[in-house]
C-alpha cells in the first residue's frame, strides 16, 4: 500500500463532552478495516478525523508514503475520500454527481465518461444516470455515494455507516463492492459499523471502540 | 365588472394595432429593468454568497440592513438619487438626471438588496452536508463555494425573479429620476400612473394588463431556463 | 466561464440599447401635472418644434417641485401657475425673464345639491366662510401646488385657518384625483376650470360650479428661464427661444386655439 495512516493519541470533545479520549492506530496494510462499536462510541468522529474532515483537539494524524510525511494539503486530500452517512447528493443528475470528483480535478470529458460509466455500472445505477439524484431511494443514494467515491480511485476510502439505513438488497450490493475493492488490493477501506456480522464478513481487521477509546482489535485469520 | 372586460378589449386593440409609441414604452421598460436586474444580480449574487459563506464582523447587522433595504420605499430611493444626480448635487456634472441611466441606477438600488438578501438566505439554507461532501470529493475552497452556490440556485433565481417583479412594478423612483418624459423616459408604470391621473382608466388598465402579460412571459421564460439548467448542471459544478 | 461572457454581452447590449437615442436640440421644461394633463403641451409643442427644431421635454410635477427643480438647475425653463412664488424666485436670482403667458380661472365646485347653500353669496371669501360655518366637507389638494397655494390665500383672506378641522380633508393628490375624492365624499373643492371642463363628463362627477368669476380666482400661468449665471449648463439661448415663442403672436394663437373635446377653450392667452 502506498499510503500509511498513523493516528497518535487523538482527543476530541464537543461542547465539553469528550468524544475521543486518546486513540492511536496505524493503518499500514491494504485491505478492509472495520471500526465497530455501539452508538456514541466515537467511531464516526474517529473516521472524520482520519479523513481530514475535522481536526483533533490534541494528537496527531499523519499520512506517510515512500517519501515520508505528507502535508495535509489538497494533493493529499485528493488521494483519499469519505462517503458520509447521509451521502449529501448534489441537486443534479446521477451522472453529474458521480462525475463531480473528476470535474474538480479537471479531468477531460472522455476519461470522465469512461470512469463514471464504470463506477455507475459497479453500483447498478447506469439506467438512472440521467435522473436527478435527489429522486433516488435511500439505498440507491448510498450506492451513488459509493460510485462518487469510486470514480476518483482513492487510495484510502472511508465509509461511515454505509449500510445503516438501507434494505437487504442494497446492503448486499454495497458489501459486494467493498469485497471487490478488497480483492483488487489497491484501496484501503475503513468502514464504521455496529453490526458485528457485517464486520466479520468484510473486514480483515476489526477495531473495537467503546466510550471514545479503542478497546481492542480482532485480527481475523484469512 | 364591465371595466375589466373594457380593459382587456382595449389592451387587445392596442396590441393588434402595434402602436409605435406603446412599443417604445414597452421596449424602454424592458431595457431599463433588464439592465438594472443584470447589474444588481452581477453585484448582489457574489455579495450575498460572500456574506453567507465568509466569517465577517457584524454579519448580523449587515443582514438586518440588507433586509431593511429590501423594503426601501421607491420614492425614497428616487429622491435620494435625484439629490445625488441633480445639477446641484455631487454627481450633477454627469448629466444623468432625466435619462434612462438614472432610471437604471434607481432600479438597481431597489433590486440589489433583494438579490443580495435572498441569495444570502438561499446559500445559508443549503444543507451543511453539501460542503462536507464537496470537500471529501477533493474540491478546492473556491470549488466548494461554487458547489454551495450552485445548490442554492433555485433560491437565488427566486430572488432574481422577486427583484424583477419589484423593478417592473416600480413607479415611484423612476418617476422622480426619469421625469416621465414622453418618448424619452416614459415606461409602462409611469405611463399607467399618468393615464390614471388623466382619468383614462380603461387605457391605464389596458397598459396594466399588457405589463402583467409581459411579466408573465418573462417569468415563464425564466422558469424554462431554470428547468433546462437543472438538467445541465454538470456544467455548473 | 461561458456564463460570465454571456453576462458581459447582455450588459453591453442593454447598455447600448438604453443610450442609443440620437441627440437633437432639446430643452427641459419643468411644469405642472395639471398643465400636462390638460393636453395643452401635446397641442402647442409640435408647432414650436416644427418652427425651431427644438424638442421640449416636459417634466410634469407639482408647482413647488417644478420651481425647486428649476432652482437646482435640473431644467432650463419653468412653466407654472403660482405667480407670487415665481416672482419671489426671480427676486432671489434663480430665474430670469419671467412672463405672463395665459390664464384660466379657479372655480369652487361642490355637490350639485349645494348643501352649504353657497350659491348666491357675495364673494368667494364669503363662500369659504360659509363652508366652515356649516362644517360642510372641503377637500384640499394639500400638496403645495398652485391650486393649493391659491386656496390657502383665500382662507387667509377669509380670516380662517381650516387646517386640522374635522371637515377639512387634505388629499395630497393631483387635481383630478382631488375632484374625484370630493365627489365621492360629497365635499366642496377648489379646482381650475381647465381640469373641471376636461374631466367632469369623463369622470361622471355629480358636482357643479358653485362660485366663479371673482378676481381672486384668476389662475395666471407664467414662464421663466433658469438664470444661466446661477446654473452654467442651463441652455438659456434655447430657453429664450421657447419663452419668446410662447409670448409671440404665433404662440399665443396656438394657446387660444387649444380646446377640450367639447370645444371649450381651456386657456386664455394674456402675454403682454
Amino acid at each position: 500500500m502506498a499510503l500509511t495512516l498513523q493516528v497518535t493519541d487523538i482527543m476530541k470533545s464537543y461542547d465539553g463532552k469528550a468524544a475521543l479520549k486518546g486513540c492511536s492506530f496505524v493503518f499500514d496494510s491494504a485491505g478492509v478495516y472495520a471500526l465497530m462499536g455501539p452508538n456514541g462510541s466515537g467511531k464516526s468522529t474517529f473516521l472524520r478525523i482520519c479523513a481530514l474532515l475535522e481536526k483533533p483537539d490534541h494528537g496527531d494524524v499523519s499520512y506517510f508514503s515512500g517519501e515520508g510525511v505528507l502535508p495535509p494539503d489538497r494533493g493529499l486530500r485528493r488521494r483519499i475520500t469519505m462517503v458520509l452517512p447521509r451521502v449529501g447528493v448534489f441537486n443534479t443528475s446521477v451522472f453529474g454527481n458521480a462525475a463531480y470528483g473528476l470535474h474538480m480535478r479537471g479531468y477531460p470529458g472522455r476519461e470522465t465518461e469512461r470512469r463514471v460509466h464504470r463506477a455507475l455500472e459497479a453500483v447498478g445505477l447506469v439506467p438512472k444516470q440521467r435522473q436527478n439524484a435527489l429522486t433516488l431511494s435511500s439505498g440507491e443514494t448510498q450506492r451513488l455515494g459509493l460510485a462518487r467515491a469510486l470514480v476518483i480511485e482513492p487510495e484510502l476510502l472511508f465509509l461511515d455507516e454505509p449500510t445503516a439505513s438501507i434494505d437487504e438488497e442494497n446492503r448486499s450490493i454495497v458489501e459486494e463492492i467493498i469485497l471487490r475493492l478488497k480483492g483488487e488490493g489497491r484501496t484501503t477501506v475503513v468502514i464504521t459499523t455496529h453490526d458485528r456480522e457485517q464486520a466479520e464478513r468484510l473486514a480483515g481487521r476489526v477495531i473495537l471502540m467503546h466510550a471514545g477509546g479503542i478497546v481492542g482489535e480482532k485480527p481475523k485469520i484469512e | 365588472m364591465d371595466f375589466i372586460a373594457e380593459g382587456f378589449k382595449k389592451a387587445f386593440v392596442l396590441i393588434v394595432h402595434f402602436d409605435g409609441e406603446l412599443l417604445g414604452i414597452i421596449a424602454l421598460s424592458l431595457k431599463v429593468s433588464g439592465l438594472a436586474l443584470v447589474i444588481s444580480s452581477v453585484a448582489g449574487l457574489p455579495t450575498g454568497a460572500f456574506i453567507a459563506l465568509k466569517r465577517i464582523p457584524a454579519k448580523g447587522a449587515l443582514i438586518s440592513v440588507m433586509n431593511t433595504f429590501m423594503g426601501l420605499p421607491p420614492v425614497v430611493a428616487g429622491l435620494f438619487l435625484y439629490l445625488l444626480l441633480s445639477r446641484s448635487g455631487p454627481l450633477g456634472f454627469m448629466g444623468l438626471l432625466y435619462t434612462p441611466w438614472a432610471m437604471v441606477a434607481a432600479q438597481t438600488v431597489l433590486a440589489f438588496p433583494i438579490v443580495t438578501s435572498l441569495t444570502h438566505a438561499a446559500v445559508v439554507g443549503v444543507d451543511p452536508i453539501i460542503r462536507q461532501a464537496s470537500m471529501t470529493l477533493g474540491a478546492s475552497p473556491f470549488q466548494v463555494t461554487r458547489t454551495i452556490v450552485a445548490e442554492a440556485r433555485y433560491g437565488i433565481l427566486s430572488g432574481v425573479m422577486a427583484a424583477f417583479g419589484r423593478v417592473m412594478a416600480e413607479v415611484g423612483a423612476i418617476l422622480i429620476v426619469g421625469g416621465n418624459i414622453a418618448g424619452r423616459t416614459r415606461v409602462m408604470t409611469t405611463a399607467i400612473a399618468l393615464e390614471t391621473d388623466k382619468g383614462n382608466f380603461e387605457l391605464a388598465l389596458a397598459l396594466g394588463i399588457i405589463l402583467l402579460a409581459i411579466s408573465l412571459m418573462i417569468n415563464v421564460l425564466l422558469h424554462l431556463v431554470q428547468r433546462k439548467g437543472s438538467l445541465r448542471t454538470e456544467l455548473w459544478l | 466561464m461561458r456564463i460570465k461572457r454571456a453576462l458581459l454581452v447582455l450588459i453591453a447590449t442593454l447598455s447600448l440599447a438604453v443610450s442609443s437615442v440620437a441627440e437633437e436640440p432639446r430643452i427641459r421644461c419643468a411644469s405642472t401635472t395639471s398643465t400636462q394633463n390638460s393636453g395643452l403641451f401635446g397641442h402647442i409643442l409640435p408647432l414650436f418644434e416644427k418652427k425651431t427644431g427644438i424638442a421640449v421635454d416636459i417634466i410634469a410635477v407639482g408647482t413647488g417641485a417644478a420651481i425647486e427643480i428649476g432652482k437646482r438647475g435640473d431644467a432650463d425653463v419653468v412653466f407654472v401657475h403660482a405667480k407670487e412664488q415665481e416672482l419671489q424666485a426671480v427676486r432671489e436670482g434663480y430665474f430670469t425673464d419671467r412672463h405672463d403667458v395665459m390664464y384660466n380661472d379657479f372655480v369652487l365646485i361642490g355637490p350639485a345639491a349645494d348643501p352649504a347653500a353657497i350659491k348666491g353669496v357675495k364673494s368667494v371669501t364669503d363662500a369659504f366662510r360659509k363652508i366652515a360655518a356649516t362644517s360642510a366637507l372641503f377637500v384640499s389638494r394639500g400638496d403645495k401646488s398652485g391650486t393649493h397655494t391659491k386656496e390657502l390665500s383665500i382662507w387667509e383672506k377669509a380670516g380662517m385657518s381650516p387646517k386640522g378641522q374635522a371637515w377639512y380633508l387634505e388629499a395630497g393628490q393631483g387635481m383630478e384625483k382631488t375632484q374625484r375624492i370630493a365627489d365621492e365624499k360629497r365635499a366642496y373643492t377648489l379646482t381650475d376650470r381647465g381640469t373641471w371642463l376636461a374631466t367632469k363628463e369623463k369622470d361622471r362627477l355629480e358636482m357643479a360650479v358653485v362660485r366663479e368669476g371673482d378676481p381672486l380666482l384668476m389662475n395666471q400661468y407664467g414662464v421663466m428661464a433658469v438664470n444661466p449665471e446661477r446654473q452654467k449648463h442651463a441652455n438659456y439661448a434655447r430657453a429664450m427661444k421657447f419663452i419668446n415663442w410662447l409670448i409671440s403672436r404665433e404662440g399665443q394663437e396656438a394657446i387660444a386655439s387649444f380646446t377640450d373635446g367639447q370645444g371649450n377653450r381651456l386657456f386664455t392667452p394674456n402675454a403682454r
